[in-house]
């Protein structure tokens, strides 16, 4: 609408514009017509005055000589030649212009112009729902009052230190006041290499002017820092906001700094975490898919990454890294397949044995007892977490299969100590547990 | 009529002045937001400020003849840049032992007080100007401003921003390292 009235605008002007420019092009032939009428006009003045008396014979005729001079010399004149090629130039050249430039900004717009775009203020912005309170929990104040009647009690809790300083530095806007330095500098003495201290007492730094300072305890911590650390995007996000602030190179404190990948690593729960990045070529092109589409190139890039593996099947990260994603992806079997891979070129940590082990249970058919693969996992994840739900329920069930009928009791009443009062599978567990004994 | 079409020339001249103007700004480097200060060079203008934490005495002229330089510092609770540089100046407080004298500029003493606690007090002695009377003796634009005064009680450096990390490495710290003569 806007629009439309944008160009109406523009159009009435350029129409503005252009008729005093024509019409003066039609007066100017009509110049000679009106010289003529006004001298007709002294003509008759000077004949009426002279008849009147009022002028003297020999006045009178000086003056009707010097009439007819005139009309003779603007006759001469509008007897000058055509009109010069300049002159059609100066002739077409504003009307021109006027319809030129508007046509141009038409055919910019048209080109470079986003009408969809919504102005700034006009972009819906995420809303808290409505009815929900905006504050919720105890003030700032409360919770730093909180966190000091329990340093009270233990004067040295590192994480009660910890939170202190953090608390204080949100009262302070963000600036770590002195009170919270000293907060953290306690934290990491009971705890040394607390992240969350070192990496407030960097930030102290860097905004108390010791920018060097700040880096090299920040570049520290970064090089310390298991990768896939939750601080670290952030921490790299400052690092390099203080070195460009700064003007010093992070390479020159530290110079065997790995560099940074440049997008922070996508949550866990992302088919791509921990896959090969694609290109923003192919980052781009994704975006344009639709969901299946996508999902498909997804797959795509996976399989690539199993082409790969088996190519050099002593990957053991390059197997993990597959195994996770075909377990994300809903491929159970493969993800088993990968997890056994890595597992034999080294066994795998508790956290992984988990996620085999869902891997393998993803697999059994409703009712079926576990496979002796599966059953296999879920002993190994027993032995490594000896309250792990999924094992003991899985490892309940092939014993309630194979007879055992006491030994599945035990395995399900101890998961059912553990599951909190309202979890949904409870009331199906006790029908086992029923069953069983 | 030859001189009458040089005449259509002079808006065209005008334009190109100015754009040669803003050219220069652009690429000289030149702070079109900085106005100077009349006071460096000169003996600090006077002090007279009653002590924002109570008890203290009032602050009088004394403090910049101490014989030894000091900063003088306005701030003012409700100043965002003044957030950003009140841990700079604590350390130039605590780890430099630079003495500096804090102004609170048309603030209210209790909000002050409050604000130096929540962020730490840097201050040897801190007045406040609740009604920036003082302040216009010391040509004061706004806050946050600085002055660095030196042992003879002349400003030698006067900041019309927060102090930034630069300030005090390029600026500051050679000048008191230098004697602050």
């Amino acid at each position: 609408m806007l629009e439309f009235f944008l160009a109406l605008l523009t159009a009435g002007t350029v129409g503005v514009l252009l008729i005093p420019l024509l019409r003066a092009r039609l007066a100017a032939t009509n110049r000679l017509d009106n010289d003529l009428a006004i001298y007709r006009d002294q003509l008759a003045e000077v004949e009426r005055e002279r008849a009147a008396g009022s002028l003297s014979e020999p006045d009178a005729s000086a003056a009707r000589t010097e009439i007819e001079r005139r009309i003779l010399t603007a006759a001469e004149k509008d007897q000058a030649p055509a009109p010069k090629p300049a002159a059609a130039l100066h002739r077409f050249l504003p009307p021109v212009l006027c319809l030129l430039i508007p046509a141009f900004a038409l055919g910019l717009y048209l080109q470079i112009g986003q009408p969809g775009v919504a102005s700034a203020p006009f972009i819906p912005q995420p809303r808290p729902p409505a009815g929900v309170p905006k504050e919720q929990g105890p003030s700032l104040d409360q919770q730093i009052a909180a966190a000091r009647e329990r340093l009270k009690q233990a004067p040295d809790d590192p994480e009660t230190l910890s939170v202190l300083g953090e608390l204080l530095t949100q009262q302070a806007d963000g600036v770590v006041p002195p009170a919270a330095v000293e907060a953290f500098e306690r934290a990491l003495k009971k705890q040394p290499g607390d992240a969350r201290a070192l990496f407030y007492l960097g930030l102290h730094e860097s905004q108390a002017g010791e920018s060097k300072a700040a880096l090299t305890r920040w570049l520290d911590l970064e090089a310390r820092s298991p990768e896939g650390a939750p601080w670290l995007p952030m921490l790299r996000a400052e690092i390099e906001r203080v070195a460009k602030q700064a003007g010093i190179d992070p390479k020159s404190i530290r110079p065997d700094r790995k560099p940074p990948t440049a997008a922070p690593a996508p949550p866990p729960s992302s088919p791509m975490a921990g896959m090969p990045q694609p290109t923003e070529a192919e980052r781009d092109a994704m975006a344009k898919m639709s969901p299946e589409q996508r999902q498909q190139a997804i797959r795509g890039m996976v399989d690539r990454l199993d082409e790969k593996m088996r190519a050099s099947p002593d990957d053991r990260d390059g197997w993990l890294r597959l195994a996770n994603a075909r377990r994300v992806l809903g491929d159970p079997r493969k993800a088993a397949e990968a997890y056994a891979r890595a597992d034999a070129l080294k066994p795998l940590e508790p956290q992984r044995l988990a996620d085999w082990a869902e891997a393998e249970v993803r697999q059994i058919q409703p009712g079926a007892p576990p496979s002796p693969q599966a059953v296999s996992v879920l002993k190994r994840l027993e032995a490594a977490d000896p309250d792990n739900a999924l094992a003991l329920f899985y490892l309940g069930a092939t014993s309630f299969a194979q007879g055992d009928k006491p030994d599945a009791a035990r395995r399900w009443k101890k998961l059912l100590a553990q599951l909190p009062p309202d979890a949904p599978i409870r009331a199906m567990l006790e029908e086992k547990i029923k069953q069983a004994e | 009529m030859k001189s009458n079409r040089l005449l259509y020339l002079l808006p065209l001249l005008t334009l190109a002045i100015l754009a040669g103007f803003f050219g220069w700004s652009l690429v000289s480097g030149r702070d079109p937001a900085s106005i100077g200060s009349a006071l460096v060079g000169r003996p600090a203008p006077t002090l007279k400020a009653p002590a924002l934490r109570p008890g203290e005495a009032a602050l009088t002229d004394a403090l910049l003849h101490s014989g030894k330089p000091v900063l003088v510092n306005f701030f003012a609770s409700w100043c965002t840049p003044c957030l950003a540089e009140a841990p700079l100046l604590d350390r130039l407080a605590k780890k430099d032992g630079i003495t500096i004298i804090g102004i609170a500029w048309k603030n209210k003493p209790e909000e002050a007080r409050a604000w130096l606690e929540r962020l730490g007090d840097p201050f040897a002695a801190v007045g406040y100007d609740l009604d920036g009377k003082m302040a216009v003796d010391w040509g004061l634009s706004g806050v946050p401003e600085t002055f660095l005064i030196d042992a003879q009680g002349v400003v030698r450096l006067h900041f019309r921003a927060p102090i930034l990390e630069k300030d005090v490495t390029d600026r500051i710290l050679p000048l008191l390292k230098a004697g602050g003569s």
